[in-house]
Formats: structure tokens, C-alpha cells, sequence
């Protein structure tokens, strides 16, 4: 195994170099291609460039946080009418015409973004795409300040006074390119972007890490749409003239195959997709409706031939590019100590979990009546019952999944009845889930450095530049997920996707990245579900040396072995109601509850 | 008067659209975007068939009729079938777009870019209501277009394929272990869509029409209609159709021309922020429906 991540160390080293190689002739053509092309082809390039800054922006919100929208031709739009009216109308300087650009995007992505707090996927593509029409309504009814559908005149570009010819255009707008560029890739490979990703791929658990999801759709699309407006508002300077018609649906249509052909949610797709698709056209002047059913033809085949787009395509042949650059396989600290492990409590209350009355009902269903329980600190307490007793519902409620019809939770002291799932973790408590729940977007190592996102203390602009602070904190995080990975067994795993893990494993997985938050009361719904004899009592040990470093467990499992093997106290649930509490020892010979479990005495068999 | 017999007529436009989208969304979940192309293609194929073929009205809108089924079929084998679980995987919005642009563009091709004058339903023909001049044409946009709700209703509540449409809306797997072939159902329901959309086609083509782009602003109302009654609800498609269609009309008459269109966006917009369930997808209307992940 040694040989084999050494191989893989190596790989990675060697494309690394090769794709650094690639994108450093791609600069240098761009470099001198004004110099050994005509205006024709700098045209293009310039309005390459321009593209490319739309399809990053368009990538943040597709590929990383998975909102499917419509909306790139009016942020687009807006940016450039915005940026427009400010430097020809009111003079101002072209640098405060660009921000004025991303700002009216940025307002207009509010619109769309909002109603995103609620809804997603299919009602957010309509929302983009009414606000699409408004806007484009407006840019042709407002005709005091757009020009309506005459168009609108810019003053020619100039920077600090000096007017720009076409190659002076053409460089300026390769600087802003490579630095969105930068940005995006900044961005993605920062705890943000983790948390875009995680987000994309499972909303839930993402709630779970703490992670205010609906605030981060409307993140992620102020970025989208902050990249949107600049892109409008150079290309206002760069073409001198703006129409409404160029804003239309159909431009949203050729953003979106910008993306889906280089390949969402890759840093590189944008710029492949883009190039891709201003090339495209030069083959079809002729005959521009041929254009179109090309376009169409690509967006029906690619998603479903290559739904990684071709750099996500390609990438597979190389995919050692993206292990991680901090913890390899083989970087071992020493065997991880769970004696160092150090529970944070504010306070020192016996009862770590205290319900009362909890009650939830389902229309004419009670799923929990009135149930009352208490975790003391540092125990394994199991929730058992037969299926249907309502446990998931009732660790649901504990974790803010569900908002419960009556009672009332306290934890650790505070009452957290109702509470948003997202700020359950910053009080301490991390779950694990009845059905998997992993990012299977992210590698292995990505899933557990997800639930460290609480330890972080550096600033977004950090990030974006890669301080020390940041990259120091993204190291300790990423050897404190290498911890426990180690501990769960899945240390040489690091690199690979959740999916190729056996189910087990997955169940593992979730439990290192429920441990890496931290937590002074960890929740396992079903843990041990579909697992091996092998696997549940390595699930056991895990359990017991979770307990003995003092966070305190609940814990549904079915495994009845199991919970008796390791349980300090055990709460019995029967339709919603609680029939018995005690030590296992009191448990086991409690008539009611081997009723429960295994009917009337007398009546079986 | 006038205005509000043109608001409902539009509106029961809005409404036919609303359903067969409903259609397509109660079985599969998803939004046939490239719907609008599909009723383009069918007022033009039938133009076409009376213009140059010198058929007959009803023969030229059977002939678009059968071409729309087999329009909507291939969609749903070309765009969709492959994609595998459509909740998981948002590709579909971008493969049926791509029909859409395909279907938009290819109609531009052979057809041409003229806007072609399309025949009313007994020519034309005007009657005095209660002061107002009101064609026969509207009128029969309103019965039509009730008439086909209401057989798709009895189709749904009484037949045995409509068992199995709501059975496959419901639980699709279940749907396919109870014995219910639910991709041939599916692919029915596109089909059946696609019926629809060649009428309402036949009848939106006199007052558009009949061009490669006469949907690009109604296409969208008809997603807005759907969302305003409730996806996937194809009652609620009536209400959300004919409510989109009077609004329109009311607070048409007080907005300069431009601004028009914007009306039905913006109300679609206010209805996903405060009804993402639509009107009928209210507390007091949903019959307890669980949408809901479970965890």
C-alpha cells in the first residue's frame, strides 16, 4: 500500500508539472496573439476572455452550489447597462463603472436568489427565467436611460484617462480574466467552496455540519452574480454599444452550454466550455440556424454522454491531480490518542439531554407522545423499540430536522427546542444518519474536513489570497480529519470518492466526520444498520473509546447484542410512548418490553 | 367585457398549457421546458398542411396531432429516459432546452421566418354580447379547452391507465413492482401532452400567428400558469391558467404595452415566494401529500 501511494505522490507531481506546463503556453499564446493575429482574431480573443469571466461566475453557482438558473443574460445584462449609464451618463472613472456594473448584478441576483431561500432546482430555473423577461422588458421599455430598443452609446474605454486601443482592451480584459480566474480557483479550494460542494450535494447533512444552506445559495449566487456584472460591465466598455436583444434568453442558454460542455464544477471548464463555444460559430457564419441546432445538440448529448462535461471527462485519466497537497497516505503523526481527545462544555450539568413531553404528531398519527428522557453526561444511552416506535422522529426533533408539536429539549443547560439544525453544532452536537448521507462529490478526506469547518478563524478575504493563517488551518484541519480516518481504518482512502466504499465504510465515514466536529453529544441513528459481524464490533470499540473520551452518545441501533454489550442505560420505545428505562441489566428481563419486541407469551408460536 | 372574455380566452391558453405540463411533471417531476416548441411545431406543421397540401382543417390538426405525439415520445426516450433518477440529477433542464432550441430553430429552417396568417374557427366570425364585439374563436378557445380538462379528468379518475398515472405520480418504483410497466406510462403521458399541445396550438395560432417564434413569451406564461395552479396538479392548472390570463387583462389595461408581459413573470415570482405549492397547493387544499426526504 506504501508503494502504491508513493506511486500515486508521484503521478500527481508529474501532472501537476505537465498541466502547469499546458496552462503556461496557453498564457503565453494569449500573450502574443495580438502581436501575430489580426484585429479579427484579438476581437475574438478579447470577447473570449469576456466569456470566460461570465462562465466562472456561471460555474460558482451551477457547478459548485448546483442552482440551475437562467438569469446569466440579465446579471449580464444589467451589468453592462449599469456600468454604461455610470461612465457615459455620469462621467464617472471606468474602475467605479465597474463596481456600480457588479453591484446592480449583485441586487438583481437578490431578486432571484430569495425566493431560492425557500425553493430549488425546478422553481428557481423559472424564477431566473421570469426575472430574465422583466429585466429584458425594462432594458427595452425604459427608454429614458437605456436607449430602449435603439441601443445604448458608450464613451470610448479609458483607464486612468489614457483611451485604450484594441490590443490595450485585449490585455487589460486578459489581467481581469486571469484574475477571476484565481479567484475561482481561491474560492473553490477554500472552506467555502467545501461548503458550496457539500452543500450541492446533500443539503441536509450540510444543515447538519452547520452550514445555514439557504444563506449559502444566496452566497453563492452574489458571487455568480458579482462575476456576471464584470463580465457585463467590460464588455460594455469593450464593444461600445449595447442592445437589448444580446441579452436575451438565448444568451443565458449559450452561458449555460459554456459550462455543461467544459464541465461544471470543474475550475478549468469554464475556460475549455467557453473557448469551445466561441469557436463553435466561426464554422456556422453561414448559416446561423444551423448554429442553434448545433448548440441545442450539444446540451441534449453532453449531459448525458459526459455529465462531468470534458475536462470532467478527461480529468478521470489524471484524477491523482487533485489528491490532497496536505496529508498523503502515507503521513502518519502517530497512532491518533483519544486520551487527548478534549470535550468543550461550557457547563457542568449531570443531564446532558433533558426532554420533556416531547410530542410529535402527524396529522391524526402521534409519532412521539409526550416522551421524557435524560442522556447523562459521558454515557452510551441507546434509544431502542421496534421499527415505527419512533426513534428517528424523536432524534429528528432533538437535531432540528423536525420541529416538535409540544415539549421541550434542553441541552448542555440551554433549551433548544425547535432549534435550525445549523445551529445545533455550535452548541455541540453532531449526528450520524439512519440512511447514508455523504458528499459524493468530495473525496474521502473532503467528507471529514467538512465537519472542521467550526474550528476556522480566518476571514473570506484570507481565503481568497491564501494567507498563512489560512493555509495553517486548513493543514491542522486536514491532519486532524487524517486522525480520524486513521482511527475508522480508512487512512489509505483518503483520495477516492465516498461511493467506492463498501457500506460499512460509508457508516465510518459518517461517524469520523460527525467525530470531527467535535461534539460533546454525538447522535447514531442505526449506526451498525447492514453491517458485518466484524464491522458492528468495530463499531462497538469505536463506541465505547468515543465515551470513555467524554462525549456522551445516544445511540438507536437494533443490534440487540450490541446494545447490550455497551449501553450505560437504555430508554425502550413502543408507538411513540416510552414502556421502559434502566441499565441493561434492568432491561433485559422487563416483561413489557420483551412483549414489545416479541409479542404476547403466551399467544407465541 | 371585452376584456375579460379576451383575458379568459388567453388564459384558457395558459390553462391547456398548465395541464399538459401538469401532465408531464404528476409522473415524472420534472418540467418539460421544451413544451412551448412542441405547440409551436404543431400550428406549424398543421398550417402547412393546409396551406400546401390543401387539407382539410380538422385532417391538417390531426396530422400535427399524431407528429406531437411522436415529438413528445422521442423527448422523453432522447432527453430524459437516459438520465436515470430526475430528482437527483438536474441534467434535464439542460437536455430538454436543448430540444427546445433544436425544435425552435429547425421550425426556422424549413418554415422560414414569416409570420403566417392562421384561420380562425368559423372564419373569423363576430358576435354582439352585451355591447362587446367578442369572436367566436375566443369563445371556442374557453369551451375547448374546458372540454379537454375535463376529459382528461375522466380519463384520470376513471380509466385503468389512469390508475396507473396516479399510482406511478405517486411512488414510481412501487409503482413499476405493482406491476405497472411505469416507463410506458410515462412515455403515454408525454405522448398525451403532446395531443394537448397540438390543440392548444390550433387554437393560439390565429391570434400569434404561426411563426418559429409565436410561443417565446406565451411558452413561458404556461410555466407560469402550472407553477400558480401547483405542479403536477392539473385541476389547479385550470385556476392557474384562467386567474394568469384575467390578471393579465385587468392589470394589462392600466401598464403601458411594453410592461405587459412582465405582469404574469411577477406574479409567478410572488406566487413561488409565498405558494410554492400554487394556489391549490395550500394548507387548505393539499390532502396531506408528503413531498418530503425521508432522513
Amino acid at each position: 500500500m506504501r508503494n502504491s501511494s508513493r506511486k500515486a505522490a508521484q503521478a500527481k507531481k508529474r501532472y501537476s508539472a505537465l498541466f502547469a506546463g499546458a496552462w503556461g503556453l496557453l498564457l503565453l499564446a494569449s500573450l502574443i496573439l495580438p502581436h501575430s493575429a489580426g484585429n479579427y482574431y484579438t476581437r475574438l480573443g478579447s470577447l473570449l476572455f469576456i466569456y470566460v469571466i461570465l462562465a466562472v461566475g456561471y460555474n460558482i453557482a451551477l457547478g459548485y452550489c448546483g442552482m440551475v438558473t437562467f438569469s446569466a443574460a440579465a446579471l449580464y445584462g444589467v451589468g453592462a447597462y449599469a456600468s454604461a449609464i455610470a461612465i457615459t451618463r455620469y462621467g464617472l472613472p471606468f474602475g467605479v463603472g465597474v463596481l456600480w456594473g457588479m453591484l446592480a448584478a449583485c441586487l438583481v441576483s437578490l431578486v432571484v436568489s430569495i425566493p431560492a431561500i425557500k425553493v430549488k432546482g425546478d422553481y428557481l430555473a423559472l424564477v431566473s427565467i421570469g426575472v430574465l423577461e422583466i429585466i429584458q422588458q425594462v432594458m427595452i421599455g425604459w427608454q429614458g436611460v437605456t436607449g430602449g430598443s435603439v441601443g445604448f452609446h458608450i464613451d470610448r474605454w479609458k483607464i486612468f484617462g489614457l483611451p485604450l486601443d484594441l490590443r490595450g482592451k485585449y490585455y487589460v480584459l486578459l489581467a481581469v480574466m486571469v484574475l477571476c480566474l484565481a479567484f475561482q480557483r481561491n474560492l473553490v479550494k477554500s472552506r467555502w467552496g467545501r461548503d458550496f460542494k457539500a452543500m450541492r450535494d446533500n443539503e441536509i447533512t450540510a444543515g447538519g455540519l452547520g452550514i445555514n444552506y439557504p444563506l449559502y445559495r444566496v452566497f453563492g449566487f452574489l458571487f455568480s452574480a458579482g462575476l456576471s456584472g464584470l463580465a457585463g460591465a467590460v464588455y460594455a466598455s469593450f464593444i461600445g454599444y449595447l442592445s437589448p436583444d444580446s441579452f436575451g434568453f438565448s444568451f443565458s442558454l449559450f452561458v449555460l452550454l459554456m459550462v455543461v460542455v467544459g464541465g461544471s464544477g470543474t475550475l478549468s471548464g469554464p475556460v475549455i466550455g467557453a473557448a469551445i463555444a466561441t469557436i463553435i460559430p466561426e464554422f456556422f457564419n453561414a448559416s446561423p440556424d444551423l448554429k442553434q441546432i448545433v448548440y441545442g445538440l450539444l446540451l441534449v448529448i453532453l449531459t448525458q454522454v459526459l455529465p462531468g462535461g470534458l475536462v470532467g471527462t478527461v480529468k478521470k485519466l489524471f484524477h491523482e491531480i487533485d489528491d490532497n497537497i496536505f496529508v498523503g497516505a502515507d503521513s502518519r503523526r502517530g497512532a491518533f490518542n483519544f486520551e487527548d481527545y478534549t470535550v468543550s462544555s461550557t457547563r457542568d450539568t449531570e443531564n446532558i439531554l433533558t426532554m420533556k413531553g416531547l410530542t410529535k404528531c402527524y396529522g391524526g398519527l402521534t409519532a412521539v407522545n409526550a416522551l421524557n428522557m435524560t442522556v447523562k453526561r459521558g454515557t452510551v444511552h441507546s434509544l431502542i423499540g421496534p421499527n415505527g416506535a419512533g426513534k428517528t422522529t424523536t432524534v429528528n426533533m432533538i437535531t432540528g430536522i423536525e420541529k416538535p408539536t409540544a415539549g421541550s429539549v434542553e441541552f448542555d443547560g440551554q433549551d433548544i427546542t425547535g432549534i435550525r439544525m445549523w445551529d445545533l453544532i455550535h452548541k455541540g452536537v453532531s449526528r450520524t444518519y439512519q440512511h447514508v448521507r455523504l458528499f459524493s462529490g468530495m473525496s474521502v478526506i473532503d467528507n471529514v474536513v467538512v465537519g472542521a469547518r467550526l474550528s476556522y478563524t480566518h476571514s473570506l478575504v484570507g481565503a481568497l489570497f491564501r494567507s498563512r493563517k489560512m493555509r495553517r488551518e486548513e493543514r491542522a484541519s486536514y491532519e486532524s480529519a487524517m486522525d480520524y480516518l486513521q482511527v475508522i481504518g480508512l487512512g489509505e482512502r483518503l483520495n477516492d470518492a465516498p461511493g467506492s466504499l463498501s457500506s460499512g465504510q460509508q457508516k465510518l465515514l459518517e461517524l469520523a466526520r460527525a467525530l470531527c466536529m467535535k461534539p460533546v453529544l454525538l447522535v447514531l441513528d442505526e449506526p451498525c444498520a447492514g453491517l458485518t459481524e466484524t464491522e458492528t464490533e468495530q463499531f462497538s470499540d469505536l463506541i465505547l473509546k468515543i465515551r470513555n473520551a467524554g462525549i456522551s452518545v445516544l445511540l438507536i441501533e437494533h443490534h440487540m447484542s450490541l446494545v447490550m454489550e455497551i449501553s450505560d442505560y437504555i430508554t425502550v420505545l413502543d408507538y411513540g410512548k416510552e414502556i421502559a428505562e434502566g441499565t441493561p441489566e434492568m432491561i433485559a428481563p422487563n416483561p413489557e418490553v420483551r412483549r414489545a419486541y416479541l409479542g404476547e407469551e403466551d399467544k407465541a408460536c | 367585457m371585452q376584456q375579460f372574455i379576451f383575458g379568459l380566452a388567453n388564459g384558457s391558453i395558459y390553462a391547456l398549457m398548465a395541464l399538459a405540463i401538469g401532465m408531464v411533471f404528476s409522473t415524472t417531476e420534472i418540467i418539460n421546458f421544451a413544451h412551448a416548441s412542441v405547440i409551436m411545431l404543431a400550428a406549424m406543421t398543421s398550417y402547412w398542411c393546409m396551406a400546401y397540401f390543401h387539407l382539410s382543417y380538422i385532417l391538417a390538426i390531426l396530422i400535427a396531432v399524431v407528429i406531437n405525439v411522436l415529438v413528445n415520445m422521442l423527448i422523453y426516450k432522447t432527453c430524459v429516459e437516459k438520465l436515470g433518477r430526475l430528482s437527483a440529477n438536474i441534467g434535464w433542464i439542460v437536455t430538454l432546452f436543448g430540444a427546445s432550441i433544436i425544435i425552435d430553430n429547425a421550425a426556422r429552417m424549413y418554415f422560414g421566418t414569416e409570420p403566417q396568417p392562421y384561420p380562425y374557427l368559423f372564419g373569423g366570425k363576430v358576435v354582439h354580447i352585451l355591447g362587446a364585439n367578442i369572436m367566436l374563436h375566443e369563445i371556442m378557445m374557453i369551451v375547448v379547452s374546458l372540454a379537454v380538462g375535463l376529459a382528461y379528468q375522466l380519463l384520470i379518475q376513471k380509466t385503468r391507465f389512469g390508475r396507473a398515472v396516479r399510482a406511478v405520480s405517486f411512488r414510481r418504483d412501487t409503482a413499476r413492482l405493482m406491476g405497472i410497466k411505469s416507463e410506458t406510462t410515462v412515455l403515454f403521458c408525454f405522448g398525451l401532452a403532446g395531443v394537448v399541445a397540438a390543440i392548444s396550438g390550433a387554437l393560439i395560432a390565429p391570434i400569434t400567428f404561426a411563426s418559429y417564434n409565436m410561443m417565446s413569451f406565451i411558452g413561458l406564461k404556461g410555466f407560469a400558469a402550472a407553477l400558480i395552479g401547483g405542479l403536477g396538479n392539473t385541476r389547479g392548472a385550470f385556476i392557474g391558467g384562467i386567474s394568469l390570463g384575467l390578471i393579465e387583462a385587468l392589470i394589462g389595461s392600466f401598464l403601458p404595452a411594453a410592461y405587459k408581459d412582465a405582469i404574469s413573470f411577477f406574479v409567478m415570482i410572488i406566487v413561488i415566494i409565498f405558494l410554492p405549492g400554487g394556489i391549490l397547493g395550500a394548507k387548505f387544499f393539499s390532502k396531506g401529500r408528503t413531498g418530503k426526504e425521508k432522513i
